[in-house]
């Protein structure tokens, strides 16, 4: 009984890990001009590619709402020394972020 | 002396270009799937205490002195730039060098996006009177802020004078840890080795370890720690394990 309990525990925990999609997949609607600044969807594909290779060195990946669009790129900044990214990547990764944060809304 | 000079500022010079960190580790028996970022150099610090009781009791403390170099997105190499151990038995004790080694890892599939995580290891390593040859397949899933890993090993030695003692082993490795924070990790590894003397199994020798680990990280360093016990009955191989890595950006 003890066993199933943990098993069952154990299995909750992966599916709740899991039902999150950390990281979506790029579409066209992400790559909507706004605020007069268009993001190419090459630029996005880049910006998720990065965001799961370099970011996971370090740390697991968050869930992109835990914090605000206002927020993101200085966390990004912050720690783009660490990951060697460049300028251009960390713009990337960024667009990305921010893309998946307003296709959601 | 100026020569000198010239060559500390030329290496601090480079040292200082580089673009810092390879990344932190959240297992210490353990490999992840994911390779430092090309151009980012650290340097990895190992000290590993195994503690035996009983009749051949010892203490003996492992350091490693490692530098990690990311070449492309997908592929690290290491040197281990000295292996040596500081060992206590009734007998003796004393500071040995052990052996020079390197390492490379070459990134097949991502953790996190891919349906697993894999990457293949390969390490050569050299010292007196010891050659060694390890191959190793790392696989790894990311559940959000859950990593589970397991490493599948095998290794070659041949030792002593002309290299004529033989030993070959297999283990396994599995562990999980979970981020409680951007910097705090903790969670759980198991090693079970197989060991053929002489690439034979007659002895049938199985050892199997089990304990904690827990990870913190800061800007440019990482330090992770996991206590091994032993839970098998093997003679000549420690109870009590228990290794630390700092490592820190370049």
């Amino acid at each position: 009984m003890k066993k199933v309990s943990i098993f069952v525990a154990l299995a909750c925990l992966l599916v709740s890990c899991k039902s999150t999609n950390y990281v979506p997949p790029v579409t066209s609607q992400m790559a909507t001009p706004r605020k007069g600044q268009h993001v190419d969807l090459a630029m996005l594909r880049e910006g998720r590619t990065l965001f799961v290779h370099r970011c996971i060195e370090c740390h697991t990946l968050p869930v992109l709402w835990r914090y605000s669009t206002e927020d993101w790129p200085d966390i990004v900044d912050n720690m783009s020394h660490r990951a060697s990214l460049k300028p251009a990547e960390r713009e990337a990764i960024i667009a990305y972020i921010l893309a998946v944060r307003f296709a959601e809304h | 002396m100026k020569c000198t000079l010239r060559v500390g500022i030329f290496v601090a010079a480079i040292l200082s270009a580089l673009p810092s960190f390879g990344g932190a580790r959240h297992f210490t028996f353990l490999y992840e799937a994911n390779t430092s970022a090309p151009g980012s150099l650290e340097l990895e610090n190992w000290v590993t205490w195994r503690h035996a009781t009983g009749a051949g009791r010892f203490d003996q403390v492992d350091f490693r002195h490692e530098l990690e170099y990311g070449v492309t997105e997908r592929f690290q190499a290491s040197i281990y730039l000295a292996d040596w151990f500081y060992e206590t038995d009734p007998e003796h004790s004393g500071s040995t060098y052990s052996d020079t080694a390197i390492e490379l890892i070459y990134n097949l599939t991502n953790p996190v996006v891919d349906p697993l995580g894999l990457s293949i290891y390969g390490e050569l390593r050299a010292g007196d009177r010891l050659i060694e040859l390890e191959s190793k397949l790392i696989s790894q899933k990311n559940f959000g802020p859950l990593i589970l890993a397991y490493n599948a090993t095998l290794e070659s030695v041949w030792e002593g004078n002309d290299l004529a003692e033989r030993e070959g082993e297999f283990s396994q490795a599995l562990g999980a840890s979970y981020e409680i924070s951007p910097r705090i990790s903790a969670g759980i590894e198991l090693l079970h080795e197989f060991v053929f003397p002489e690439w034979h199994d007659t002895e049938k020798i199985r050892n199997f370890f089990v304990g904690p680990n827990v990870s913190y990280r800061h800007r440019n360093w990482f330090v992770t720690i996991t206590a091994l016990a032993q839970a098998t009955d093997t003679q000549d191989e420690p109870d009590f394990q228990l290794r630390t890595i700092f490592g820190m950006g370049l």
